[in-house]
């Protein structure tokens, strides 16, 4: 099987790189967006000696273009006029390696934690506004994270979001370690995405070395990324339900759940699949008798599903909870950069599964409800969509064994490639920059770190109280966001 | 909504209980000290109906002043070093301290270590180790009813 190349031969992942000198910074990514390419994210990274580097990433379906700059100065001017979704990456940028992004005004510390509070928060001033501080420990098993609610009364005016509670440095980390060892740093960055997250690394690496998997090797992560697609959604669907008090939901879905990671256990001896992917080979198979087992309870695991989903729709306390709370419209999801099904259940048909040749996802075709309006019902009623859609691709996939797969030799070897995958949470972006079998540089996006400022948008107007069950129809990750 | 109670009712008449049966009741505090998420999921699927620790006395509690246990996850980054103490100092005496997963007992740490302050035990004194990455609900489950068993029965 033949990987399409882009137009100028390169192979998929391995990115067109411009360099451009600091001034020319703004004018170089204006261009990408305007010839509409979408934004993938923006890095800096300070490399051993040198001023810091800037890279951001753009892609079209045909390929991935990075654009970097030394930031010489220590400034350049900022894309966050023209592309909302770069806010919080320059931000960090800024934190991270004091690169001021001129015209963005005023640029917030959003990983500084030493920063006085009036420094990061909006201010926000007027009758009876007043803030509520929540976090960074709350009240049930959640992650680390604060969060500043200006609200008045009981509604809320703004929220600043404050995370990076739980850096653990993992990209300075991994740099320096050699390719293979690097996924690690990938895998540990969460656990719910590991499998996505690896992935995205492994076909960056594989990008960077000329490499390309065969169809064994493809077939293996289009099941464990469906796998993991699966328990999260589940989870996801339990979540909302506990998020409005609806006990009978929230159990019936954690009991699927795990039912479904005991079949990942079984399959891949791991509930969260880890260690299941290596740079350049695959690290599971399963042969027809596994294969038709685990068909066998993922057939039963989705109709137990539809059996409880159609109650769900008739308990009309469950369902008004949801109707109408949060409502984010397409056109600020499209603006904002949402990814994942958040933005498809806005109406954005958005989904890089139809974008992944070096994964099994021929004649896949995005899952974009009628009535995507926008709100927790339609972010639940997406969940129960692709939910549904994962568990055929599954069947579909499992009708044979799994061998184990390998890759081919089949194109030059690049310095910098761009691995990008559909998590159950959106589109997952990773760059690899090698020198020699060493990572020079690691940088990842997650889905949760593209839509952390979305939630903060779409929770304006809301009602306090509604937060967890608003933060739990987007179920973002904070480790995934923190690295 | 018949449906629904029917079904977990069915569930939890064919699910066994745990061995393990003590009188009393431990309040747990959960605090995310730097984890990948992982330890987060088992915990709260040791709260699901196959293994269902408020059965056993085990519940988690919003505030620390209301715990007996501290239960730590995480590498313990420097970031919550300070909030973990915090939790520490407000939780009423006796208290116990538990690990949860091989990133609080420092086991195969990965990270900058400008970024972190762990052990757990580094910061405070541990009682209860819970290894795994990430233990899976079931140990959890046992290591928890298990320490339960052990404090009703000295």
């Amino acid at each position: 099987m033949s990987t399409p190349r882009d137009a100028s031969g390169r192979m998929p992942g391995v990115a067109e790189i411009r360099a451009v000198p600091a001034a020319a910074w703004r004018r170089a990514c204006l261009d990408a967006h305007a010839h509409g390419e979408r934004f993938g994210g923006l890095f800096s990274h300070l490399p051993a000696s040198g001023p810091p580097r800037l890279r951001a990433v753009f892609s079209t379906p045909a390929g991935e273009r990075l654009i970097t700059c030394e930031a010489t100065e220590g400034a350049v001017e900022t894309i966050v006029d023209v592309i909302p979704a770069a806010g919080w990456d320059e931000r960090e940028a800024h934190d991270l390696h004091a690169i001021s992004f001129i015209g963005h005004e005023p640029l917030r510390p959003l990983i500084d934690h030493h920063a006085p509070l009036e420094a990061w928060t909006v201010p926000t001033v007027g009758e009876d506004v007043h803030q509520v501080a929540v976090g960074p420990i709350h009240a049930g098993v959640i992650e680390s994270g604060h969060f500043r609610f200006h609200v008045v009364g009981e509604r809320i005016l703004h929220l600043d979001v404050r995370l990076s509670y739980k850096r653990r440095g993992l990209e300075t980390a991994a740099a320096g370690r050699s390719l293979g060892d690097g996924i690690a740093y990938a895998q540990r960055a969460c656990a719910a995405c590991a499998v996505t997250n690896t992935v995205a690394y492994a076909q960056a690496c594989e990008a960077a070395l000329g490499l390309q998997p065969d169809d064994h090797l493809r077939r293996a992560r289009t099941v464990l990324l469906e796998l993991e697609r699966v328990y999260n959604h589940l989870n996801d669907i339990s979540a909302i339900c506990a998020g409005v008090g609806f006990a009978p939901g929230a159990m019936a879905y954690a009991a699927l759940k795990e039912r479904a990671q005991r079949l990942n256990e079984r399959l891949a001896w791991h509930r969260f699949l880890f260690d299941t992917v290596s740079v350049g080979r695959s690290a599971i198979s399963f042969d027809r008798q596994e294969a038709a087992d685990a068909r066998r309870e993922l057939a039963a695991i989705g109709q137990e599903h539809q059996l409880v989903w159609r109650d769900l729709r008739f308990v009309s306390s469950l369902q008004e909870r949801l109707e109408g709370v949060a409502t984010l419209s397409a056109a600020d999801a499209e603006r904002l950069g949402a990814v994942g099904p958040a933005a498809r259940a806005s109406g954005l048909r958005d989904d890089h599964r139809i974008h992944s040749p070096h994964l099994s996802y021929s004649g896949f075709s995005v899952a974009v409800a009628e009535a995507a309006s926008g709100d927790v019902a339609a972010r639940t009623n997406q969940r129960a969509l692709e939910l549904h859609q994962s568990l055929e691709l599954l069947d579909d996939l499992l009708t044979q064994p799994l061998e184990p797969g390998t890759v081919r030799r089949c194109g030059e070897e690049a310095s910098t490639a761009v691995g990008r995958v559909e998590s159950p949470r959106g589109v997952t972006v990773c760059v690899v920059v090698r020198e020699g079998d060493r990572l020079a540089a690691l940088h990842l996006r997650t889905g949760s770190y593209a839509n952390w400022p979305v939630l903060a948008h779409a929770v304006v107007g809301e009602l306090l109280p509604d937060f967890p069950l608003i933060n739990k129809s987007f179920e973002l990750c904070y480790a995934c966001a923190d690295r | 909504m018949f449906v629904l109670l029917n079904h977990l009712q069915r569930l939890r008449r064919a699910t066994p209980p745990s061995p393990v049966r003590a009188r009393g009741s431990l309040a747990v505090r959960h605090v995310d000290a730097g984890s990948c998420n992982g330890c987060e999921h088992e915990l709260a699927a040791a709260t699901n109906p196959f293994y269902d620790l408020q059965q056993y006395g085990l519940n988690v509690v919003a505030s620390p002043r209301h715990a007996d246990v501290l239960l730590v996850t995480g590498a313990i980054t420097t970031r919550m070093a300070g909030p973990l103490r915090t939790a520490y100092e407000a939780m009423p005496e006796p208290r116990l301290v538990a690990a949860l997963g091989d990133c609080a007992l420092g086991c195969n740490l990965l990270g900058d270590q400008a970024e972190l302050a762990g052990p757990l035990e580094a910061i405070l004194p541990v009682d209860l180790r819970i290894p795994g990455c990430p233990p899976t609900p079931k140990a959890i489950a046992q290591a928890l009813t298990a320490a339960l068993h052990r404090l009703a029965t000295d």
